[in-house]
C-alpha cells in the first residue's frame, strides 16, 4: 500500500513540477511514521436529523400512513434497495455507495433515549449515558489513553466557529480549533528556501530553521495554487460544510500528524417546513462528503481518511401538524472512505413496530464507536466506552 | 593495579554559580535582549541601555524586584487593570478576560510577574471550558500573580482552597464512600511530585483524605459529612489525614523540589539546558529554601548558566511572548495595541488564555510550531509593523527609534537596529543581506521597505528563539 511517506518522498514530488523546490523536499524528509497514520473526521449533524426521510424506508407501508404532508416521492429517490432509498439531494451519497465508499448503519441509538438537544448530544460526545461522566469526550478519553506527551502537532482539530466540542476534551487530550483557510495564508515576501545544511540535524537551531521554512513553503505552496487549484481534483460545493471540510482536507494533505478532526452542521431541528430545509442540509453533507473524498482519493490519501456523521437522534415517525417533526430516537449514521463495506449496515427500522411511536434502536452508538476506535484507530474502546462494546462490522475485513 | 582515590568531601562544583561579565561572556546587547526575553517581555532601547550601563545583577534585580520597565507603563497601574478586569468579568466575555490579562503583561511594571503567573497557569491549569464562570478564572489568576515568588506552600494552599480548582477537578464529588480521584492524582502528578513518585494505592488514599473539601457559593467549603475520617496510609506515612495533612506530606515529600526545580527551569532555561545536576542542585537549594520560588528563580536568572552562550537562544518563544515582546519593544504605547487584538493573535499562535488544552497544561517547547502557528506567527510580524493592532491602525516610527537610538535611518542600519533591538542581533550578514533584498523589492504594497524588513526579522527562524 502506498503510505504518505512514500507518496511524499516519490510519486507527489514528480507529479507537482520537475524540479523540486527545496521546501518539498525537507517536508518529505519531514515526514515520520506518526505521519502515515490513521485519521478519523466526524461530522456533527446538529438538531436531530429526521432520519426516516433521510434514508427512507418507502417499502414500508408505515411511510405513507405517517408521512404525508412530509412525504418524498418512491420516483425521486436515489434507490440503494427495492425497500429503501435516499432523499433525492442525496445523489452524491448515492454514488458513493456504487462507489464503495459509504456505509449506513441503520437505527442506531442507545436504551432510554433522552429527547432534550442538550442532554442527548452530550451522550453522543461524552460516549457516556451516565450524567456525571461527560467532563470528557470519546475521543478525549480515546487519547487519554495514549503514552503523554506526545510530539507532533495537535491530536484533534476541530473547524468551525463554535467553541471546541464536548467530544474532543480530554485530560491529556491537545484538541485545537481553526476557522478558516486565512489561517493557512502568508501575507510577507518570506524566503521559502534556506542553505540544506542542518536538515537533518536534531538540534533546536536546525529544527526551528527547519519547521519554519517548511511552513512557509507549504504557505507559498497553497497560495501558488490557490484555493481552486488545491482541489483542483474536486470542486467543492459553496458551502459551509464543504468550506470546513476543504480546509481539513489541506491540513490532512500538509501532514501534522493529527489523527481526528471535528466538522458540524446546524440546522437539523425542522419542526416545521421541513422539507426545504432538510434537503438543503442533506445535499450540502451529501455533495461536501463526496467532494472531500474525490479530493482525497486524488491526493492519494483516501485509504488513510473515515469519515462518520452522526446526530444527536432521529425524529417522531408521525409528522406533526406543522409539516415537521419532532424529536424521536433512533436514526441512521455515516460512514464513509475507502475501508468500509459499502452499503447499508444492520436492520431497517419498521414503521410499523415502534416503542411509544419511536423507532426502536436496533444497534447501540457505542458500537459504531468501538468499530472506530478499535479497527480503524487502533485504540482500545473498552475505557473509552466505560464497557466492552460489541464493534458494528463497518469496515473491510482487510483493515 | 592503581585505585584512583575518591575524593568524597570535594563539593560538586555550584552548577548555579553568578554570572560576572568578563572574558568572553561579555555583558552586551545580545546578553541584556536574552534577559528580557526569557524573564519579561523583551525590553526598549533605552532599558537595553540602562541595563548595559548598571550590569547584570542590577538588571536581575530589577526584574525580581519587579520594576523592570520604565517605559510603557501606566500611572495607576494596578487600579486602571482592576477596573478593566472587573468590566470583563462582569460582561461575562472571556475574550475581555483574555484581554484584560494581555493588557498587564503590556503594561505592568513587574514583566517577571506576569511571566510567573503565567507559568503557574500553566502548572496549575484550569480551563474556562468546563467553570464557565469568569470571577472564579479571575481570583484563581489573582493567587498566581499574589504568590508568584512566594514559598510553593502557600501558593498550592491558596489554589488548593480555591473553588477553581475544585471544580475543575470534581472536589465536589469526592465524598466519602464514593471518592472520586481526579483531584488526588493531579495534585500528586501535575502539582508536585510528578509522575512516579507514587503508587495507584497512594492516590485511592490521597482522595479520601481530600473527601469532604467542596465548594460552597463562591467559596472553600469543608463538608465534615463527606470526610472520610478514617486512617490513612499515603507515601509510607499513616494517620487520620486529611486534606490540609496530605499537602503537608507532598511538600516535605523530596520529589516536590525537584518537581518545582524542572517547572522553573523549563520556563527560563532553553532546551535541554538545566537537566541532571543543575536541576538536583536547584531542587536542594529549593529545600533549603522552604520551597521558596523567589529564591530560585533568582538564582536562575543570575546564573552564569543563564548566561551561557548554549543558553542564549536554545528555547522556543511561547505565543504570549511572540506577541507582547516585540508590541513592547516597538513601543507600542501611544495609541496602545488593542489587547483584544493581541489575545486573537495569542489565540492564532496556539495559546488560549484560561482554555489550556487539558490539565497537563501547554506542553509548549517544539510543540508550538505547528505549520499553522508559523503561518500565523509570521503574519502577526507584518501586522505589528505595519501597524494593524490599534483601533488607528499607527503604525511604528520606525525610522525615528532608529535616530532615536543614533543610528542612521537608511535601510541597511535600519535593518542591523531592529536586528539587535528585537533579537540582540541574532540575524547574521547572510540573513540581514536577504531581508534586504526582500524588504527593498519594487513592487512590495508597503511605502516603506522598512516595514517589511523588521516584520521579515520577526518572522525569521532566529526570531522563534529566544
Amino acid at each position: 500500500m502506498l503510505t504518505r511517506r512514500h507518496f511524499l518522498q516519490n510519486s507527489a514530488l514528480v507529479a507537482l513540477s520537475p524540479m523540486v523546490p527545496a521546501f518539498l523536499s525537507d517536508m518529505a524528509r519531514a515526514a515520520g511514521a506518526q505521519r502515515d497514520a490513521r485519521i478519523l473526521v466526524v461530522i456533527q449533524m446538529e438538531g436531530g436529523n429526521d432520519g426516516i426521510n433521510t434514508v427512507v424506508p418507502f417499502g414500508d407501508d408505515g411511510y405513507g400512513r405517517n408521512r404525508k404532508a412530509i412525504r418524498l416521492n418512491r420516483d425521486d429517490l436515489v434507490k440503494v434497495n427495492d425497500h429503501v432509498g435516499l432523499h433525492p439531494s442525496m445523489r452524491a451519497m448515492g454514488q458513493l455507495i456504487e462507489g464503495g465508499r459509504l456505509a449506513i448503519v441503520q437505527g442506531v441509538g442507545y436504551p432510554n433515549p433522552n429527547r432534550s438537544h442538550f442532554r442527548s448530544m452530550q451522550i453522543w460526545q461524552s460516549s457516556r449515558l451516565e450524567e456525571d461522566q461527560i467532563d470528557r469526550g470519546w475521543i478525549g478519553r480515546a487519547f487519554d489513553q495514549l503514552p503523554w506527551p506526545r510530539p507532533g502537532g495537535p491530536d484533534a482539530i476541530y473547524v468551525g466557529e463554535e467553541e471546541l466540542p464536548r467530544t474532543l476534551w480530554g485530560r491529556r487530550t491537545d484538541a485545537a480549533a481553526i476557522t478558516s483557510t486565512d489561517d493557512l495564508a502568508l501575507r510577507l515576501p518570506v524566503g521559502k528556501s534556506g542553505s540544506g545544511s542542518g536538515a537533518e540535524a536534531e538540534d533546536i537551531t536546525s529544527f526551528v530553521r527547519r519547521s519554519v521554512l517548511s511552513a512557509y513553503g507549504t504557505a507559498g505552496d497553497l497560495a501558488g495554487s490557490g484555493t481552486a487549484g488545491a482541489t483542483a481534483a474536486a470542486a467543492y460545493p459553496q458551502t459551509k460544510l464543504a468550506v470546513q471540510l476543504q480546509l481539513i482536507s489541506q491540513l490532512i494533505k500538509m501532514g501534522g500528524g493529527t489523527r481526528v478532526y471535528y466538522a458540524s452542521q446546524s440546522s437539523y431541528d425542522t419542526h416545521g417546513a421541513q422539507l426545504p430545509q432538510q434537503a438543503r442540509l442533506l445535499d450540502e453533507l451529501s455533495g461536501g462528503l463526496k467532494a472531500f473524498l474525490d479530493d482525497l482519493k486524488a491526493a492519494g490519501l483516501s485509504d488513510r481518511v473515515v469519515v462518520m456523521a452522526f446526530s444527536e437522534f432521529g425524529r417522531r415517525v408521525a409528522e406533526n401538524d406543522s409539516q415537521g417533526t419532532d424529536h424521536g430516537t433512533a436514526a441512521p449514521l455515516f460512514v464513509a472512505g475507502d475501508a468500509v463495506k459499502p452499503g447499508l449496515i444492520g436492520k431497517t427500522p419498521s414503521l410499523e413496530d415502534l416503542d411509544d411511536g419511536d423507532l426502536k434502536m436496533s444497534i447501540d452508538f457505542r458500537r459504531v464507536y468501538a468499530a472506530l476506535l478499535e479497527q480503524w484507530l487502533k485504540i482500545p474502546a473498552k475505557e473509552v466506552l466505560g464497557g466492552a462494546f460489541d464493534p458494528v462490522q463497518i469496515l473491510r475485513n482487510s483493515v | 593495579m592503581q585505585s584512583v582515590p575518591i575524593n568524597s568531601t570535594a563539593p560538586a562544583p555550584d552548577m548555579w554559580e553568578p554570572y560576572e561579565p568578563g572574558g568572553q561572556s561579555l555583558w552586551d546587547v545580545r546578553r541584556v535582549v536574552h534577559l528580557h526575553r526569557r524573564a519579561g517581555f523583551a525590553a526598549t532601547w533605552s532599558e537595553i541601555q540602562r541595563d548595559l550601563k548598571d550590569g547584570p545583577q542590577a538588571g536581575v534585580t530589577r526584574l525580581i524586584k519587579g520594576g523592570a520597565r520604565v517605559e510603557g507603563t501606566i500611572e495607576n497601574f494596578e487600579q486602571t487593570a482592576d477596573e478593566i478586569g472587573e468590566a470583563a468579568v462582569l460582561s461575562d466575555n472571556p475574550d475581555r478576560l483574555k484581554a484584560w490579562w494581555i493588557f498587564r503583561m503590556l503594561f505592568s511594571p513587574d514583566p517577571l510577574g506576569e511571566r510567573l503567573a503565567l507559568m503557574w497557569h500553566n502548572h496549575f491549569a484550569t480551563s474556562n471550558l468546563k467553570l464557565r464562570d469568569l470571577v472564579l478564572m479571575r481570583r484563581q489568576n489573582d493567587l498566581f500573580r499574589t504568590f508568584a515568588r512566594a514559598p510553593f506552600a502557600k501558593l498550592l494552599g491558596a489554589v488548593m482552597h480555591d473553588p477553581a480548582i475544585l471544580i475543575w477537578l470534581d472536589a465536589p464529588s469526592n465524598v466519602k464512600g464514593k471518592p472520586n480521584e481526579n483531584l488526588a492524582r493531579e495534585v500528586m502528578e501535575l502539582f508536585t511530585l510528578g509522575v512516579g513518585n507514587y503508587s495507584e494505592r497512594d492516590i485511592k488514599e490521597a482522595a479520601r483524605a481530600l473527601t469532604g473539601w467542596s465548594v460552597a457559593g463562591a467559596g472553600f467549603a469543608r463538608q465534615a459529612d463527606a470526610h472520610d475520617d478514617g486512617q490513612k496510609q499515603i507515601l509510607g506515612r499513616k494517620g487520620l489525614f486529611d486534606g490540609d495533612d496530605l499537602l503537608n506530606i507532598l511538600l516535605e515529600h523530596p520529589a516536590c523540589p525537584r518537581r518545582l526545580a524542572w517547572r522553573i527551569c523549563s520556563e527560563f532555561m532553553g532546551e535541554g539546558m538545566a537537566e541532571g545536576p543543575a536541576l538536583d542542585q536547584l531542587a536542594a537549594g529549593l529545600r533549603s529554601h522552604e520551597l521558596d520560588v523567589g529564591w530560585a528563580v533568582q538564582t536562575v536568572l543570575r546564573s552564569k548558566l543563564f548566561f551561557s552562550d548554549a543558553n542564549i537562544g536554545t528555547k522556543i518563544i511561547g505565543p504570549v511572548e511572540f506577541v507582547t515582546g516585540p508590541a513592547h519593544a516597538l513601543e507600542l504605547f501611544d495609541p496602545p495595541p488593542s489587547t483584544l487584538v493581541l489575545s486573537e493573535w495569542v489565540e492564532r499562535l496556539g495559546l488560549s488564555l484560561f482554555y489550556p488544552p487539558n490539565v497537563g497544561g501547554w506542553t509548549g517547547g517544539r510543540g508550538w510550531l505547528t505549520t499553522r502557528a508559523i503561518i500565523a506567527r509570521g503574519n502577526y510580524a507584518a501586522a505589528l509593523a505595519r501597524g494593524e493592532l490599534s483601533v488607528s491602525d499607527s503604525p511604528p516610527d520606525l525610522r525615528g527609534m532608529a535616530r532615536h537610538a543614533g543610528r542612521d535611518a537608511n535601510l541597511r542600519d535600519g535593518i542591523a537596529f531592529f536586528n539587535e533591538l528585537l533579537l540582540g542581533g541574532r540575524i547574521g550578514p547572510r540573513g540581514l543581506d536577504d531581508i534586504r533584498v526582500r524588504a527593498g523589492r519594487p513592487g512590495a504594497p508597503d511605502a516603506d521597505p522598512l516595514t517589511i524588513a523588521v516584520a521579515l526579522i520577526l518572522a525569521s527562524p532566529e526570531a522563534q528563539l529566544g
